[in-house]
């Protein structure tokens, strides 16, 4: 295989490609020429504070926005050259729930399915899929201005499915719901994976960590880090934290704690012990020799939030 | 087909909306009833008006015998010199007094015959109560266009002295409220894009393969069947309350759905402009009432400076207004009102065009 033709084969192997990507509304730079190469089949997350950029990123791939440098590929479409042919194989769910709030379940389905050109017949079994996926199937003939806001956000979904598009564009697609609902929304969106590329933007981590393949983690316009939710955790330098709660902690075991690791803290009945090698036996066998009553320890993994906070020197606030 | 969705769509948005629906069709009905009850029927009040004929013609014996005492809120006394109306005017006996110029009877006659004619008639009147003079001064002008037949000077009429209608205040008040309720299109049309703008709808529509063609179509589509089903409430609202209607009602439809239209155009230039319900909602306001105004829907046209009289005519509603009178009250047709009819359907045809030219910019920003 030349050279020139494997590179084609990889770019077929793409769904999304951004080259310099970048948009500015007057001097505030909004999305600062971001490159991405997101696969065909992958849930690729942005992860980023408000105004990070995430939704200027979508909005310039969905072709709502016209970059101010730089381009972008949908499937192989340039979204400068050929919007109208990228807007047939996209599904859009926005951050706010767009939908008709006066037309029912199955009316809000079909104007987007129609739009698209979906004949009746079709139609009509795609929405009773959707409805039943989605667990709406019993609200189909109800106006949706009655609904939750969890409702609402997984007809959000349903529109932008209903015409089968080959790239899902998420726009925190939990934003406002309680954890109950958003768990729900995670397994109608986990169902997708592999059917579709999917690209989602959130500001949750732990909505990142739980549903992406890959993470792009966006500050000021820029993708400061990218790759899997372990690889990002794992670049992390001091990586662990033990956190042990117990009571007759002595001022010499302390004292001895400090002096063996990076960080001890003391908080009432906790210590929290950070440090790239934590032995978790060692510790546990060492504070219980000097006295200590322990009642519960356990190692916590670095998150993304940490790993946003080494980044960006930020705190990613939800 | 992406229009007809979105057509449907927004019909049903508006009709399934009870408070929305309500606002739209009652607002202006409740200024037509209210009109309606204050100006027809026994109670109304009439204006004492002196004639002094100086120029003794069949003609103008005619206009004040057969045109000026049928209108209803007109109580009409002739004099024999000007000094006499002159005192019951300043006693109060008179709110105006009208002479009659010599030669008018032949204008009229010259008018009625197709040649160039300057029919005048000098109006005295207590400017103290601007509203009556306002009020007087219209019908006066209504009825003598309607005598003289000045809107159709190619017209020879062989039964000079025959008048075709009686003049109520309901006639002359009635299209002006037509027109205003019409000119609620516009804060009504633009409401449904932005509202859509704001809450994402339109966002997600215009991620789908539809075209700002589509979006104008579509969203002006389902106002059109509101002002039709505006207008067929408005005309049989004014001809229940006692609107002579005697020319052609299709005709008089159709100026008033042109009127309709241009409202719609309005409305989607004003959302195209706007990005949000608070920035959309006063633009409308601040652009519908002044042309409500200057429409001669609350205030006659005759009644402004030269200036704004040309000012009023560069929009829409006074030709539509004017027009519509025609028809209705005098019973007029398309040749005498073709200027205003072209006027209305190439103010319709530009606005759109600015409309969908915007809409376009705005899609792309």
């Amino acid at each position: 295989m030349t050279p020139r033709r494997a590179k084609q084969a990889e770019t077929d192997d793409l769904a999304i490609q951004t080259f310099n990507l970048t948009k500015t509304f007057k001097s505030l730079v909004a999305v600062d020429g971001i490159n991405l190469n997101i696969k065909r089949g992958e849930l690729f997350a942005l992860l980023g504070p408000n105004g990070a950029g995430k939704t200027t990123t979508i909005n310039m791939l969905c072709c709502l926005l016209k970059p101010s440098k730089g381009t972008a590929q949908i499937m192989g479409y340039d979204i400068l050259k050929q919007p109208f042919k990228i807007k047939e194989i996209i599904g859009v769910a926005p951050q706010e729930t767009a939908i008709s709030e006066h037309l029912n379940t199955r009316e809000n389905m079909s104007l987007i399915g129609r739009i698209h050109g979906i004949n009746s017949p079709e139609l009509k079994i795609r929405s009773q899929q959707l409805l039943k996926t989605m667990g709406l199937e019993s609200r189909a003939k109800d106006q949706v201005r009655k609904f939750s806001g969890g409702m609402k956000r997984r007809l959000n979904i349903m529109m932008a499915l209903i015409h089968n598009p080959k790239v899902l564009f998420l726009d925190e697609p939990t934003l406002g719901l309680d954890p109950q609902a958003r768990r729900a929304i995670w397994e109608y969106i986990i169902r997708l994976k592999k059917e579709k590329t999917i690209l989602l933007t959130t500001h949750y981590m732990d909505e990142a960590d739980f549903l992406a393949d890959r993470i792009g983690i966006m500050d000021e316009g820029k993708i400061v880090a990218l790759g899997t939710s372990h690889k990002l955790k794992a670049s992390m330098p001091e990586k662990n934290t033990m956190i042990i709660s117990a009571s007759n902690l002595t001022p010499k075991v302390i004292s001895e704690m400090r002096s063996r690791y990076a960080e001890v803290s003391i908080t009432g009945d906790t210590m929290l012990i950070t440090d790239s090698q934590l032995d978790f036996r060692k510790i546990v066998d060492r504070l219980q020799s000097a006295g200590a009553k322990v009642r519960s320890a356990h190692i916590k993994e670095p998150s993304l939030e940490d790993v946003f906070l080494h980044l960006t020197g930020k705190e990613l606030r939800e | 087909m992406r229009i007809w969705e979105l057509f449907k769509r927004n019909l049903k948005e508006t009709y399934r909306d009870p408070l929305g629906m309500g606002f739209l069709l009652g607002f202006p009905l409740v200024f037509m009833l209210l009109f309606g009850a204050i100006f027809s029927g026994d109670n109304a009040s009439s204006f004492p008006v002196g004639v002094i004929d100086e120029d003794h013609t069949p003609l103008s014996q005619a206009f004040v015998s057969e045109a000026l005492a049928k209108v209803s809120v007109l109580k009409v006394t002739s004099y024999d010199d000007v000094d006499t109306a002159n005192k019951d005017l300043r006693f109060g006996e008179l709110d105006a007094y009208i002479v009659i110029p010599p030669g008018f009877g032949q204008q009229v006659s010259q008018n009625w015959q197709g040649e160039k004619a300057n029919i005048t008639l000098e109006m005295t009147y207590d400017e103290s109560d601007v509203i009556v003079s306002e009020q007087l001064i219209s019908i006066i002008n209504t009825v003598t266009r309607t005598f003289a037949r000045i809107e159709i000077p190619l017209t020879i009429n062989a039964n000079p002295i025959h008048i075709e209608t009686e003049i109520t205040y309901v006639d002359f008040i009635g299209p002006g409220i037509i027109i205003f309720g019409l000119l609620i299109l516009i804060p009504t049309s633009a409401r449904m894009v932005v509202r859509d703008k704001e809450k994402g709808m339109l966002s997600r529509l215009l991620t789908t393969p539809t075209r700002p063609v589509d979006f104008i179509l579509g969203y002006s589509l389902y106002m059109v069947v509101i002002a039709i089903a505006q207008i067929i409430i408005f005309v049989v609202a004014a001809w229940a309350l006692g609107m002579n209607i005697v020319g052609n009602a299709g005709l008089a439809f159709l100026i008033f759905f042109l009127a309709g239209l241009c409202s719609i155009g309005v409305g989607m230039v004003i959302a195209s402009l706007s990005k949000t319900e608070q920035q959309a909602e006063p633009l409308c306001w601040l652009i519908s009432m002044p042309l409500a105004m200057l429409s001669g829907c609350w205030f006659s046209i005759e009644m402004m400076p030269q200036y704004l009289r040309g000012f009023a005519y560069a929009f829409p509603y006074a030709h539509a207004i004017g027009a519509s009178r025609g028809v209705l009250i005098r019973g007029v047709g398309m040749e005498a009102i073709s200027n205003d009819f072209l006027f209305l359907v190439g103010w319709a045809v530009v606005i759109f065009a600015i409309g969908i030219i915007l809409f376009r910019r705005s899609m792309r920003s």
